[in-house]
């Protein structure tokens, strides 16, 4: 069969719903979809949701023509095993030309089983997507460390691609998609792993992804308890913390709380980046930002080409001074 | 026990070099180990701790790459062996995924237990160790934090994400990629120096491995880099000298936006 068409994997959120990166990569494919034909887009859904109608419309609404369910005793919460395999051979049934994934842990094991069971090109963690010469995937990551950019393209069908979430803006249309209750035996799926079992972390940080504002640490506040006038900022500006790689290998923060290209890509109203140098995968997860303020004593830094506002000066000097204005206006 | 960990020469890429023409000037940049394989490494010794076990290295690389085999071995790797052929070069995930599988097959058939590093800091797809497990049809869970029991039949590892950490149980032979392990990786020790100077490290090619010209390389390659930039956006903000500004000014700026 020819391959045609988008397909898109459809992970969980926490609630049993539709995961939001879903919807962002299916407000993209309606861009991508004019430039192959207008061939359809497909979502592939795997497991129980709370409630299959109001799901399916949600996915039309954001651009889906088709939802495939597939879904039995077996499937009813996330399995890498099956749910992997299922995905696989949902791919073989109705082969797409492109194949989009959600880059949560989640979609990242999904879309690795797949391509090498299909013997094909996966392009991870993609800053953008648009369709190149001869009507392929052209795949936009940054790479080397992230000081360069990449742009990749695939030689064989389907081309696979992996996006973070908060890379692209998820728009609703005014469309509706049809459903196939689909079924794959999952008896000739063979188990090599067993859960023995979960626990639930309670942490007190604030969710990066849903924060409205970031205060953000980089090297420069690697040193002199610089993440203290972070921390003392975000709380004054009721804000999240986070931090860039290095402070997270330095250990001032946790993986949840990095954000760039290998942690998480974050879009608040404004993101305040102190001491940050402003390295390619660092600006890649900041880049749907509402407004960006920079403070950095490196007046030739990358972040300041990047920002709204810029403030070239010592981060131990202006910190303080900023924490002091808005105590004045209480 | 047999176990093989996958490590990778990369460069320092927290020390970039440029040229005056906007590019990488890789001849003066340094090569590391990729920092989560000196992890994987750990992960490794841990199991040798408490069990009889043997540890091999697996690189893909130049000659030049038998440094990390050196190095694994100074930190108590029991051998290392290099994948070395100039029809690997330009491999993408998955070429790469069909030569280190090729090499458990063809030269590591008894392995019982493979190690990746979650990430590479060159690459960063994160996805090699879930390829080579998902060619071998070994089971496979990465964002491995600790291992807590291993024997001749499965073992039990420590997964952990933002939200939970999973215990799950994998029957042998099996795949895990390492992340944030609960060991720190050491300094290696005088007399593992020694012998890793000492040590002969075999090489292997594309024939040794049994693999076609095809399926390696570029050539094996569906996915090829079209173009390769330094990205050049600006958002056109206003930018304040500290030292020179009333900060009140500044916080006027700061205030339209907060």
């Amino acid at each position: 069969m020819e391959p045609n068409g988008i397909l898109i994997y459809a992970q969980k959120d926490s609630e049993c719903g539709i995961h939001p990166v879903v919807f962002e990569l299916l407000t993209k494919a309606r861009e991508l979809k004019q430039k192959i034909w207008n061939q359809k887009i497909a979502v592939c859904l795997i497991g129980e949701r709370k409630n299959y109608d109001e799901t399916i419309s949600e996915l039309g609404s954001y651009g889906a023509d088709e939802v495939i369910i597939v879904n039995d005793d077996r499937l009813k919460e996330y399995n890498k095993e099956y749910y992997s395999e299922i995905f696989v051979q949902i791919a073989r049934k109705y082969p797409p030309r492109i194949i989009l994934i959600g880059a949560t842990i989640e979609g990242k094991e999904v879309a690795a089983y797949t391509s090498t069971k299909l013997e094909t090109g996966l392009t991870a963690d993609c800053s953008n997507l648009d369709i190149g010469e001869n009507y392929i995937l052209l795949s936009t990551r940054p790479t080397f460390g992230g000081h360069l950019t990449a742009d990749i393209l695939c030689k064989t069908f389907p081309q696979m691609a992996t996006v973070q979430q908060n890379m692209f803006k998820a728009e609703k249309t005014e469309h509706s998609a049809n459903a196939i209750f689909d079924w794959i035996d999952t008896d000739k799926i063979e188990k090599k792993i067993e859960v023995i079992k979960t626990i639930k972390k309670t942490i007190g940080t604030k969710d990066l992804t849903t924060a409205e504002i970031i205060v953000s640490g980089g090297s420069g506040a690697c040193r002199d308890n610089g993440f203290a006038l972070i921390y003392e900022l975000a709380c004054k500006l009721k804000g999240a913390v986070a931090g860039s790689r290095s402070a997270f290998e330095k250990g001032y923060i946790t993986k949840s709380q990095q954000v760039g290209q290998t942690g998480k890509a974050v879009s608040p109203k404004v993101y305040i980046a102190v001491g940050i140098s402003g390295a390619n995968q660092h600006l890649t997860g900041i880049k749907n930002s509402g407004k960006i303020i920079a403070v950095n004593k490196d007046k030739n830094a990358p972040i300041f080409k990047y920002a709204d506002i810029g403030i070239v000066g010592d981060l131990f000097k202006v910190i303080p001074e900023l924490i002091n204005e808005i105590d004045k206006e209480g | 026990m047999k176990i093989a960990v996958f490590i990778k020469q990369v460069p320092d890429t927290d020390n970039v070099f440029w040229t005056e023409n906007n590019n990488i000037d890789r001849t003066k940049m340094d090569s590391i180990i990729n920092p989560a394989d000196l992890e994987a490494i750990e992960a490794a010794l841990k199991i040798k701790e408490k069990n009889n076990a043997y540890i091999t290295a697996v690189t893909m690389g130049p000659e030049k790459a038998k440094e990390v085999l050196k190095e694994a071995v100074a930190r108590g790797v029991d051998d290392g062996i290099l994948l070395c052929d100039s029809k690997f070069a330009g491999s993408d995930t998955l070429a790469t995924s069909v030569i280190l599988s090729s090499a458990v097959k063809e030269i590591l058939p008894d392995t019982d237990l493979l190690i990746f590093g979650q990430t590479a800091i060159d690459g960063e797809t994160g996805q090699t160790g879930e390829c080579v497990a998902a060619r071998l049809n070994y089971p496979s869970i990465g964002h491995i934090t600790d291992i807590t029991e291993i024997n001749d039949n499965y073992i039990e590892v420590l997964s952990s994400n933002i939200n939970s950490e999973t215990t799950f149980r994998l029957k042998l032979p099996a795949s895990i990629c390492v992340n944030n392990f609960v060991n720190k990786p050491k300094l290696p020790l005088i007399e593992g120096y020694i012998k890793s100077q000492d040590k002969n490290y075999k090489t292997y090619n594309l024939y040794d491995l049994n693999i076609l010209e095809t399926q390696a390389g570029l050539k094996g390659s569906p996915t090829y880099v079209w173009k390769v930039y330094k990205r050049e956006e600006t958002r056109n903000g206003v930018i304040f000298d500290f030292e020179q500004t009333q900060f009140n000014e500044i916080y006027k700026e700061i205030k339209k936006v907060l």
